[in-house]
Formats: C-alpha cells, structure tokens, sequence
C-alpha cells in the first residue's frame, strides 16, 4: 500500500506580508501597549473625576505653540514612514533607505522638542496626581519614540552593511506599522494633556 | 488557549501598570493613590481587580480544556455541543471583563454601578451552564467508563457547582454586604478554584499520565486517594460557609476563645490534614507506577486527540513526521492510510504556517536556533524589574542591557543570512 503524503517541499518561505508570525506579533505586542494607553487614559478620567480641582489650580495653561509643532512633525512622519512601507513591498532599497533615514531623523527632533517642551512644564510629578499621571503618559510615549527609533536605526544601519533579503524586508514593514501605531497614540494623549483639561477646567 | 491567551493580553497591562504607578508612589513620590495629593487609594483596587477577575478564568479555563479532553475519551464519543461550548467559553472571555466591580460592593459605590456589576456576575451562569449540560449530555449519550480520571471530572461537578450557588449569593450586593471578608468568601472562592482548577488538574495529572510515563497508575490507590480528596475537601471548606455566616472574619489568624467557631474550625482541621493525606497517596502512586506499573501502550484510553497517536512516552521530537489532521478528533477521524506531511527540512528548524480558518499548509517558517541570549535577556529584565521596586534607577540599567543583550539575540548571523540569500536563488530560479 502506498502511504499518501502532503509534500510541502515546494511551499515558500517567510512571506513579507500579513501570512508571516512576526507581523501577528507585532500586532499582539501593539494589542498589549494600546491597552496600557487606554488605561492610563482612564487613570487621566478617573483622577479628574475623583478631583475637585483638574487640573490643580497652581498649574498654569501650557504654551500650545512647540506642543503643536511636535505634533505636526509626528504626524508628518508618517509620510516616510508610509514610504518605506511601499518600498519595502517592492523591494526598493534605496527608497527604504531614504524613507527609514527620514523617520528616524524625525523621531529624533521630535524627541529633542520634547525634552525643551518638559523641561519648561512648570509641574514636577512629585506635586500632585496630576503632574503624576502628566509625567507617565508622557515618559510612556517618549519611551516608546525612543525604543522605536533605536531599533529602526539598528535595522537602517543592517541594511548598509548586510544584503537585504526577503525577511529584512518584512521587518522593514512591521517597523513602519510600528510608528503608525507611535504616532496614533499620541493623538488621544495630545488631548487629555493639551486640549480637554482646559476646555472645561474643572473648579475654576 | 485562544480564549485564555487574549484574555492573558487584555488583562495582565492592567496589574502592570497598576504595580508601576504603586513603584512610581513608592520611589518616585508621585501621588497615583495618595489622597492629600489628588490621588485615590482605591483605584488601586480597581485596576487591580480588572485583572484580578479575568485572572480567575485564566487559571480555570485550562481546566474546563482537561474536562472537555477527558470526556470526550471516557465517553467513546465526540463532545455534544463542541460549538456551544467554544462559543460560550469566548462569552466568558468577554464577561470577565465586565465584573471586576463585585470584588468591591463594600467599598461605597453608586448603587447604579452595584446593579450594573450584579447583574454582569449573575450573567456568568449562562456560559457555565451552557458547558455544564454538553458535559451532561456527552456523558448520558456516550458509553461511561469510570476511573479516577473521570472521577475528578465528577468532583469538579459537583465542587463547581456548590462554588457557583454560593456565587450567586455573594454576587447580590445585601448579601456581599454582609457577607464581605467572612469566611463564606473563603470557602466560596474554594469550590470554584479547587473545584475548577485544582480538581480538573488532578483529574489531567492520572489522564495524561500514562502518555507522560508509558505506565499505568494504580487505580485502586487512585481511586483511595480521589475519595481522601473529595471528603477531605468538604469537610475542610463546607464548614467554613457556616462560620461565614456567623461572622467569623477572613485574613484573621486568631480569635477570641467562646465566639462559637471552635468546633467547626477544628472540623476543617481534620479535612485539611485529609487533603494532605491525599495528596500524599497521589505522590506515592505516580512514585510507584513510573517505575513499576503496567505498560500503558499509545492509547490507553483509547482516546481521540494527537498525542495519544504516538508512543508513551513521546519521543523528543515528538512527531517523526507532521500529521495530517482531518477533524477535531483527530484520532478517530484519521483514514487507515491517513497522509503525513513531507518535505520539511531536517537540518534546520522549520515549522509550517498553516490558513487560519480552514488550516491548508500556507508557507514554512524558519524558527531561531538555540542561543543564550533568552537567558541573558531573561536576567537583565530581572536585575531592572526586580530591582525597580527598591531603587528607580535600576530600571534604566536593567533596559539598557536588555537591549544589549536584544541586539546580540536579533542580529542574525552570517549563516543564517547565507541560507536566506540561497533559498531566494532558488526560489527565482523555480519562478523563471
């Protein structure tokens, strides 16, 4: 008797889209981030609701104009971040080159007005819940454009020195997918800190 | 698992970000639960509580997995109601969201919020329900056969069921509000866990071990310890719904002599010294057979899923070749000359990725080969997690070298880059 079999010898290796694992991973990994922003959106409603005074009296209204040019600059990073996204479909190294170049640039200057925006805040984190929960979400993102651009300048620097195969490829599209997901988060943090507290400033 | 594993996703962010904020009071002065700053000391509850509940169907859906398995092979018969019963399991995935608050009825909030948890926790019984009948209806339609396996499927019966009546009980406000932080709370939360993790475990611990050992258990003795444990059990914990009920205090270790509680406290004593006892016979048994029981063969139960298709016990590369599967019995369901999957790689470890709805083999992914990164990395996030809770700064030194020791693990090697480059030749090659 013949023994039927399922010959697989002919199927292809680690596709560079939505079929891979790592891509699945990295949307697992987004599942469980998006969560702790949610919550710690929710630790921004809660706190509101528990305070008689929100933001605290002794904090004055923010200086929207650096704030809004770094979000500007965020937002407008998603442009080579898409980029790349395309190259990297076609297999384009130099435009996965200048797209992964760009963002990376970008995520550096938006850390750098970051660190001139906090630096001038005019609350510690050790003053109220407010300036705690302030600090969190805000040192939660910075970690996240950090974490994000680190990796992305180590898989830029690869792609200089090693050939690009099918597998950097993909790792090119999930780190772009990666900063969508950097540059949405932002959004709804943006208006918890900059707009909603005082749109209707409570106790005032 | 799929079930378990969101709910592991969506619940475990809250406990973490909820002991991050309790670090960040502790040394780093903010004021995330300190009331003078702003802050409240009971959101601490609820985010811990968001987790805590779901966490409770994490530990015991793995059992409700073990009953479906033993079941199913002591019946002779498919599980009645497979869909009922994996549609319900995703319906407690969800509700177990939704009831976090019944954890706190005492701790004053709106009566709207009360009602709103009450009536989520009572809804919890629908699900269970659901999976308690297919159970039923599996087992009076199959043809039975009883051994201790099984018999830890009917303890969990009637254990999980008495641990859902008492449920219902403290899941009304009034009486959680008398209720509350007595010892019926503590025999309660008993009869679920023990009776839906613990005894649904125990019940998987005889069933697999057999494939585990190549052995067979002792039934008798078995048998003997299953009885030690179910009486055990109840002489341990049943008491302690009436010490509840007159008022005696949980997380107290002590208390005053002449309140009444004596006699009932010594009676779970007795049953807690007979739980060891039983547990003790499960370990001498399982001691005795993995030398000396009888040779148990591939499937001693004649069961219905996978791995009871190969030898007791398994070889370390488990399948020699990968099986084809063509139903949910895949044992039973398998054709005398039911084909295996060829053409994988023996030199490299490479795994097949299959469809997800209707699992046609789709690509081969190649999985890394052993390293000691994971080992590094596993310290690294130790020394910053750890040392996080004393000192803020050991969390800076803990993620840099995490990413060092990332780095080191994610590079690939030259090797590797070589065998991907060949198999893209190739795979032109193949295209032109």
């Amino acid at each position: 008797m013949n023994q039927r079999v399922l010959d697989v010898s002919g199927l292809s290796h680690a596709p560079a889209d939505s079929r891979a694992l790592i891509w699945w991973g990295n949307l697992a990994m987004m599942a469980i981030e998006g969560t702790v922003f949610a919550m710690a959106i929710a630790t921004f409603l809660y706190l509101r609701m528990k305070n008689l005074d929100w933001p605290p009296a002794t904090v004055p209204k923010p200086d929207m104009l650096l704030p809004i040019v770094n979000l500007v600059l965020l937002i407008l990073s998603g442009l080579p971040a898409l980029m790349s996204d395309a190259a990297a479909r076609k297999e384009d190294l130099t435009a996965v080159r200048i797209g992964m170049a760009l963002f990376i640039l970008a995520g550096i200057v938006f850390l750098a007005i970051r660190f001139v925006i906090m630096a001038n805040i005019g609350y510690k984190w050790s003053d109220h819940a407010f300036g705690s929960i302030v600090w969190v979400v805000v040192g939660l993102h910075t970690f996240h454009v950090l974490a994000a651009s680190g990796e992305n300048t180590l898989l830029l620097i690869y792609l200089f020195v090693r050939p690009a195969t099918k597998k950097r490829y993909l790792d090119v599209r999930c780190a772009a997918v990666y900063w969508y997901f950097v540059i949405l988060s932002w959004l709804p943090f943006f208006f918890f800190i900059y707009v909603q507290p005082w749109m209707h400033r409570k106790g005032m | 698992m799929v079930v378990t594993s969101i709910m592991v996703i969506f619940a475990m962010p809250a406990v973490m970000l909820d002991s991050t904020y309790l670090i960040f009071d502790r040394t780093m002065s903010m004021h995330f639960f300190n009331q003078s700053e702003g802050g409240d000391a009971l959101f601490y509850q609820h985010l811990f509580w968001f987790f805590g509940h779901p966490e409770v169907y994490i530990v015991f859906m793995p059992g409700l997995g073990f009953i479906s398995s033993i079941v199913t092979a002591f019946t002779g018969r498919k599980i009645f109601g497979y869909t009922a019963i994996v549609s319900t399991l995703v319906i407690t995935g969800f509700l177990g969201f939704s009831v976090w608050v019944h954890h706190m009825f005492a701790t004053g909030l709106p009566q709207l919020g009360q009602s709103f948890f009450t009536a989520a926790s009572l809804m919890i019984v629908i699900p269970t329900a659901v999976q308690m009948f297919c159970w039923i209806a599996t087992m009076w339609s199959g043809r039975l056969r009883v051994a201790t396996p099984m018999l830890f499927v009917f303890a969990f019966f009637l254990t999980f069921t008495i641990g859902g009546m008492s449920g219902i009980m403290v899941g009304s406000v009034p009486l959680d509000w008398q209720l509350h932080d007595t010892y019926f709370i503590v025999a309660h939360l008993h009869y679920v866990l023990i009776g839906g993790a613990i005894f649904s475990l125990f019940g998987a611990f005889y069933f697999w071990f057999p494939k585990w050992t190549g052995r067979m258990y002792d039934e008798a003795l078995g048998q003997f310890s299953f009885w030690l444990l179910l009486i055990g059990f109840n002489v341990t914990f049943f008491p302690m719904h009436i010490l509840g009920l007159r008022g005696m205090p949980r997380r107290v270790y002590t208390y005053q002599p002449g309140m009444g509680w004596e006699s009932l406290s010594r009676t779970a004593s007795i049953g807690a010294a007979l739980i060891a006892l039983g547990v003790l016979m499960m370990l001498i048994n399982f001691a005795i057979s993995r030398r000396s029981g009888v040779v148990a063969g591939a499937n001693p139960w004649n069961a219905d899923t996978l791995e009871w298709s190969i030898s007791s016990p398994p070889p370390v590369y488990n399948f020699l070749h990968i099986p084809v599967v063509s139903g949910a019995n895949a044992v039973w369901d398998a054709a005398p000359d039911q084909p295996y999957v060829t053409g994988m790689r023996f030199d490299r470890r490479e795994v097949l990725v299959t469809k997800t709805l209707d699992a046609e083999p789709d690509h081969r992914e190649e999985m890394p080969a052993h390293s000691i990164y994971p080992f590094i990395l596993a310290l690294t996030t130790t020394l910053g997690l750890a040392g996080s809770i004393f000192y803020a700064w050991w969390f800076v030194v803990g993620m840099i070298l995490t990413t060092i020791a990332g780095i080191g693990w994610f590079w690939p090697s030259k090797e590797d880059v070589r065998e991907e480059l060949r198999r893209e030749m190739a795979m032109e090659a193949v295209r032109d």
